[in-house]
């Protein structure tokens, strides 16, 4: 059991000269279902190519749709820009049936930055992070935990996680923290 | 821990992404209520527990979601191959001397 | 300083002296040592006592495979541990040690009787002597066996420190840094491969920390050595010492556990103790080298007996001469150079006693030169001394005779039976050895990992070829990765390659019988010891170890395994090959219960999911319970109440006027798509097709095999979307399920499955007041009786934000489910309550829940259901499609077994004497007087206090249930034996009345 955590306020989380964790501001998220006929006209109402191969990430217009399944990909968005999504979609839903299921509320975001953000994210994720290209993300396991792990830059990371979870994550992610700046 | 190949995501993974999924290609019959008890006990129950080269499935649940299918020696506790659900079942002696010629040795 | 601290020699500071304690006494070291070698710095050899027969015994060896100097250390409150080797235990000022396994001192220790007994202690001691009488062995036999047992003691406080763990990949991992793994580690990088280089010790360097005599590529050893760890450092090696590989798992994930605190006086703020890694390397470099064999003779575990390569590891590496007068016993060319070095050191060998007749002449030139007394063709037959030896007594062996005995004085006696390559992890692959009979010991045969061995470990002595070889396994570990490398070759002169044979026990003049000859000093088995269980009819080596212990102490066998062996196989008249070895199994060395836990301790024990709303209850007094991962509110206690008061007042009021609690954990799935009716349709047993949106309807989810797996309301929102609600255990479990249907069975099928369990935030009102109290919050809706009536669901504002409100009721009052956003939960769970206290809002947690649905004969699944329950034996038969081709579990249902009589089914139970309380899981007999064991016709599965009713109920699985209504059944507790009547399943409000407020 570990300490509460407001998770609806943006702020910094832990820092140390290692690694620095940011509790980010909540987006709108889609969790969008299709099957390969339909992938051409929703790519059509979203205004950007879906991306075909997993963990491959597309963006246009601070919209970002990452591939995570063959008929699974993940739309971030400003909170302003759900209503068009939502239309846009169910506009073309007759000729091309998918499901656009909003998880706004389900996950939260955890920014890892910093010289050892790396090291930071070995205490969790089983991967080789060498094998995650920045501007790419996986769904992946992060101390028993599912999430997706984003690569933003080389020393820099985000952990997209069910809302629940988050409080255990965030703990180890602090006491990371603290334990490599003791390095 | 073993690593995982998910055909889907083409990758070679840490197990911990992983489930297993019971033995593959036991079809659930088209028409359940044309079988006879028998049949669907078969289905049900009946497994091959075989030691060597197994056909098995896997989720890559903390992943892509897909379930595959696997043939792993429950010996060795080996991968000799992963497939896409839908895929044909694989030539086993195919795989075997795939395999063989992999083996690290000395 | 003493006299056996050789000024200027060795790796320790020689300026930087430090103290600790020892056993209360306090010694002066100085930094570098471990608490063995400062201790015989000091002249103290007698460190521990034996676990078996509480003898006398210093450390036998100066790295981690010691058997002996196991001791106590302790670092400040909380912070004890037991069995810590003397000989890796590094000393700061400070560090308290104590000796262990002796009262009431090490020097006078009362269990040392044992040793005297000595005859009565042999193999299978325990297996024999406390067999009999059987009622013994709880008041007399236990107690005594677990008074005497064990080493040392657990600790008695908490662990105040922290561990860590992380994840590592690698191309080559080294595993030790003795000259193979440098220069394994030198190949791999100079390739261009991520190496990471691994060493146990303090310090990387291995042999050539003990042997600073060579000369490699004309550089002296430590030179070459510190010049050959900068080159790495600058090609990118990670070194990592202090590290030790404890386990070899499949595909090369390898376990290391690192020592980060335990050698530091004051260890950085906020830093672990110990590190765990997990590391996957695409290609393993096991270079872990050889360990030296005792020989097997009457008096080899006194204090002063040690080996001789140890003794040449303080000598050269801790700057310690282990005794003033030695003798060497040995059937190895090693031992001779202990005997030069320490001769050169100022330490008198009174005589090189070698057990081959032969010695290399070389060697014994050497000798000479130094008036050094050869006995070649020698056996060693005992030794005296209490304490610390005070003689050897040796005896010449001439045609297999063994000749009058001679005594010569000593205060140490050197010991080496030949070498052992250290092959532990390579066993944990399951990679085969093969018996090599030239140096009698086991090589690596068949590999089955990606995986390279150099050096020592496959039969390779000194440090040349382990140079070489190295270099040459860390080209090939490049080579297979895809990489072009190159083998550097090096010239060392002054190297000390040698040669030596393999004994069983040493030949002797006297009684074998009566021959303390130690394998296992850990253990203490005596060759003897093997030799009976042979007799005693013992032939697999893994039922010799497991009858005499060989082996099997915390040491892992790392100096026995060999030597049991071969007088095992000699015992059976067998070649050591077809006797075989035992399997070595992880961890290396004694791993701590926190390297393996990490940051899984106190509050991060497991993960614990909190809904929005946890707290707003945990601020407001809620006591908790873990539902699978969850925390939830159990019951909220006002001012004194127990559970029993609080639960009972939250069940009334709720009834009464209006209840509110936190549903947020019920799992949630979004079914989309044109085929998301005809999915409900194979899912679920119940008809989908006529559902209008805006309706929902009660879901029961089977298996194929018929039994009930899960359910929960589902409402549909449009033709195409229905929103499922799961159990709050099943959330993950049902989806896994339904995905698994949908990928593999009916691909077809254009629906798809999201998780929204964490999108919204439910919360759930019940009681006579809940429309009152929500009317005013809901926009748009008329959520009037008529309008919106029972098992409605709509999409709506609610108090301000996007809602989907459900009328349903769990309870048998009128109930509305409110699902917010995540992120809006605590807010609304505020207004209401706020808005509710005209209605004396109570809020009430999981232990009302279920006494509320219990009282309405409401299914828990997972209590009520056990996985061998089908919707028939639940009473839930109406909730069938019987109409329907097909669904999940419906073939199942006509199964023979699943329609035969007498299958357990859910009853009521209502006790006699109205006042008795069930107790869950108990279990249930139709007639009380039966001979036992009775038969048992059921369980109790649900049981609570029910205001409502008046009375204590229960709900029940019993055989054939379903017609037994009124008859009576006995459930015997351990007390007496409760009478009670058999009900239908509804205690309260049997005509649902009070849904239709």
């Amino acid at each position: 059991m570990t300490a509460h955590v407001d998770l609806n306020m943006a702020r910094t989380l832990a820092k140390s000269s290692a690694v620095s964790v940011e509790l980010l501001p909540l987006v709108a998220r889609f969790s969008l279902r299709a099957g390969t006929s339909e992938q051409a006209a929703l790519s059509k109402a979203l205004g950007l190519a879906l991306p075909t191969k997993i963990g491959q990430c597309a963006r246009k217009n601070k919209l970002e749709v990452l591939c995570l399944g063959p008929d699974e990909w993940s739309i971030l968005a400003p909170e302003d820009q759900a209503v068009k999504i939502t239309d846009a979609c169910e506009a073309i839903y007759a000729k091309a049936p998918h499901s656009l299921t909003e998880v706004s509320d389900r996950e939260i975001a955890v920014q890892i930055t910093g010289v050892k953000a790396t090291d930071l994210m070995t205490i969790g994720c089983p991967r080789d992070l060498d094998l995650l290209p920045v501007g790419e993300a996986r769904r992946t396991i992060f101390d028993g935990v599912s999430a997706v792990l984003w690569r933003d830059g080389a020393d820099e990371y985000r952990l997209d996680l069910w809302r629940s979870f988050a409080p255990h994550v965030i703990s180890l992610l602090e006491t990371g923290c603290t334990e490599l700046a003791a390095e | 821990m073993l690593l995982v190949h998910c055909p889907y995501c083409d990758e070679t993974l840490p197990e911990l992404e992983f489930t297993y999924g019971g033995e593959a290609h036991i079809a659930r019959p088209e028409n359940p209520a044309d079988k006879t008890d028998d049949e669907w006990r078969d289905f049900l129950f009946i497994r091959t527990n075989v030691k060597g080269p197994h056909f098995e499935r896997w989720r890559h649940a903390h992943g892509c979601g897909r379930f595959f299918n696997a043939v792993r020696d429950t010996v060795s506790d080996r991968f000799l191959t992963t497939y896409k659900a839908d895929a044909p079942r694989p030539d086993l002696a195919v795989l075997l001397a795939d395999a063989s010629m992999k083996e690290p040795s000395k | 300083m003493t006299t056996f601290r050789v000024p200027g020699r060795g790796r320790v500071l020689h300026n930087r002296p430090v103290s600790f304690t020892f056993d209360g006494m306090t010694y002066q070291g100085l930094e570098g040592d471990t608490v063995a070698s400062a201790l015989i710095a000091n002249g103290v050899q007698l460190m521990g006592r034996s676990f078996k027969y509480h003898r006398p015994r210093g450390p036998m060896a100066a790295g981690s495979e010691e058997p002996n100097a196991l001791i106590g250390t302790r670092r400040g409150k909380g912070r004890f541990e037991p069995n810590t080797r003397a000989t890796v235990q590094e000393i700061w000022n400070g560090l308290e040690t104590n000796s262990q396994n002796k009262y009431p001192s090490l020097k006078f220790d009362v269990g040392a009787i044992n040793d005297r007994a000595y005859m009565l202690f042999s193999a299978g001691f325990y297996y024999k002597t406390f067999m009999w009488p059987r009622s013994f062995w709880d008041k007399y036999y236990e107690p005594f066996i677990r008074a005497a047992a064990g080493l040392g003691v657990s600790p008695s406080e908490p662990d105040p420190d922290n561990y860590a763990s992380r994840y590592l990949h690698t191309d080559v991992l080294i595993i030790g840094a003795g000259p193979a793994g440098l220069a394994s580690a030198r190949a791999a990088a100079t390739a261009g491969l991520r190496v990471t280089l691994v060493d146990e010790n303090s310090e990387p360097g291995g042999t050539l920390l003990s042997e600073p005599q060579a000369q490699i590529d004309g550089k002296p050893a430590w030179d070459w050595l510190s010049a050959e760890l900068d080159a790495l450092t600058d090609l990118g090696v990670r070194i990592m010492t202090r590290t030790t590989a404890i386990g070899y798992y499949h595909q090369n994930m390898i376990a290391l556990c690192q020592k980060l605190a335990d050698h530091q006086e004051k260890p950085a703020e906020g830093a672990p103790r110990e590190r765990m890694w997990r590391v996957r390397a695409k290609q393993v470099i096991l270079a872990q080298g050889a360990l030296e064999k005792p020989l097997v003779f009457d008096g080899n575990d006194r204090p002063g007996v040690m080996l001789a390569g140890s003794a040449q590891t303080y000598l050269n590496r801790y700057g310690v001469r282990v005794g003033n007068k030695a003798v060497i016993v040995t059937s190895h060319d090693s031992a001779w150079y202990a005997a030069f070095d320490l001769a050169s050191a100022g330490t008198q060998i009174e005589a090189i006693v070698d057990t081959r007749p032969t010695p290399n002449a070389d060697l014994i030139k050497e000798a000479a030169a130094r008036g050094i007394t050869v006995l070649p063709g020698h056996t060693a037959t005992g030794t005296s001394g209490r304490l610390r030896i005070k003689s050897v007594r040796v005896n010449k062996v001439e045609n297999g005779k063994v000749l009058t005995a001679r005594n010569i004085s000593c205060d140490s006696l050197l010991i080496c039976g030949g070498w052992t390559p250290t092959l532990h992890l390579f066993s944990h692959t399951k990679g085969s050895l093969k018996w090599d009979d030239e140096s009698q010991t086991f090589l690596p045969d068949r590999i089955t990992e990606e995986c390279q061995i150099a050096g020592a470990g496959r039969g390779l002595w000194g440090i040349a070829s382990a140079l070489n070889d190295g270099a040459v396994m860390g080209a090939a570990a490049a080579t297979a990765l895809g990489k072009s490398a190159t083998a550097q070759t090096v010239t060392v002169t002054d190297d000390r390659p040698g040669t030596g044979e393999s004994h069983t026990e040493l030949p002797t003049d006297l009684d074998p019988g009566k021959a303390r000859a130690f394998v296992d000093y850990q253990n203490d088995v005596t060759a003897k010891d093997l030799r009976l269980a042979v007799r005693e009819g013992m032939r697999s080596i893994e039922h010799v170890k497991r009858y005499t212990t060989n082996g099997m102490a915390t040491d892992q066998g790392k100096m026995s395994n060999i030597n049991g062996l071969n007088i095992a196989a000699d015992a059976l008249g067998k070649k050591q090959p077809e006797v075989g070895l035992t399997t070595f199994r992880p961890p290396y060395t004694p791993t701590s219960f926190g390297a393996f836990a990490g940051y899984h301790k106190g509050e991060h024990f497991e993960v614990t999911r909190k809904t929005p709303i946890d707290s707003w209850a945990e601020e407001n007094g809620a006591v908790f319970e873990p539902v699978s991962l969850w925390r939830r509110a159990w019951y909220f206690p006002k001012d004194g109440e127990d559970m029993d008061a609080a639960v009972r007042r939250e069940c009334r009021e709720t009834r009464k006027s209006l209840g509110m609690f936190d549903a947020s954990t019920l799992g949630k799935i979004e079914v989309v798509g044109p085929d998301a009716v005809e999915f409900m349709n194979r899912m679920y047993t119940n008809p989908w097709t006529k559902l209008a949106p805006g309706r929902t309807r009660y879901g029961l989810l089977l298996g194929d095999d018929g039994f009930i797996r899960d359910d929960g309301v589902i409402g549909r929102l449009s033709d195409d979307r229905f929103h499922i609600t799961t159990t709050t255990g099943g959330a993950a479990r049902v989806l896994n399920m339904m995905e698994d249907y949908l990928q593999t069975e009916w691909p077809d099928l254009k629906v798809w499955l999201t998780s929204t369990t964490e999108q919204w935030s439910t919360i759930a009102l019940n009681g006579p007041n809940a429309r009152n109290l929500i009317e005013p919050f809901v926009e748009g809706l008329d959520i009037s009786d008529a309008a919106f009536p029972h098992m409605s669901i709509a999409e709506c504002t609610f108090a301000g934000f996007p809602a989907r409100l459900f009328r349903v009721s769990f309870t048998g009052e009128l109930g509305f489910e409110i699902n917010v956003p995540a992120r809006h939960g605590r807010a609304l769970w505020e207004k209401l309550f706020d808005a509710g206290q005209k209605y004396d809002i109570c809020t009430y947690g999981t232990e009302t829940m279920h006494v509320l649905r219990a009282e309405k004969g409401f299914i828990i699944v997972g209590q009520d259901t056990d996985g061998t329950v089908t919707p028939y034996d639940a009473g839930a038969g109406w909730a069938i499609g019987k109409n329907k081709p097909d669904f999940v579990g419906m073939r199942a249902l006509n199964r023979p077994d699943l329609t035969a009589e007498g299958r357990k089914q859910l009853v009521g139970l209502l006790t006699e004497d109205g006042t008795s309380k069930l107790e869950e899981g108990a279990q249930i007999v139709l007639d009380p007087n039966q001979p036992i064991p009775m038969k048992m016709v059921g369980h109790v599965t649900s049981s609570y206090h029910s205001d409502a009713a008046g009375r204590p109920i229960a709900l029940a699985l019993v055989e054939g249930g379903h017609g037994k209504t009124g008859d009576t059944v006995y459930i015997p507790m351990p007390d007496r034996t409760i009478k009670a009547t058999i009900t239908g399943t509804t205690f309260y409000d049997p005509e649902g009345a009070r849904l239709k407020l």
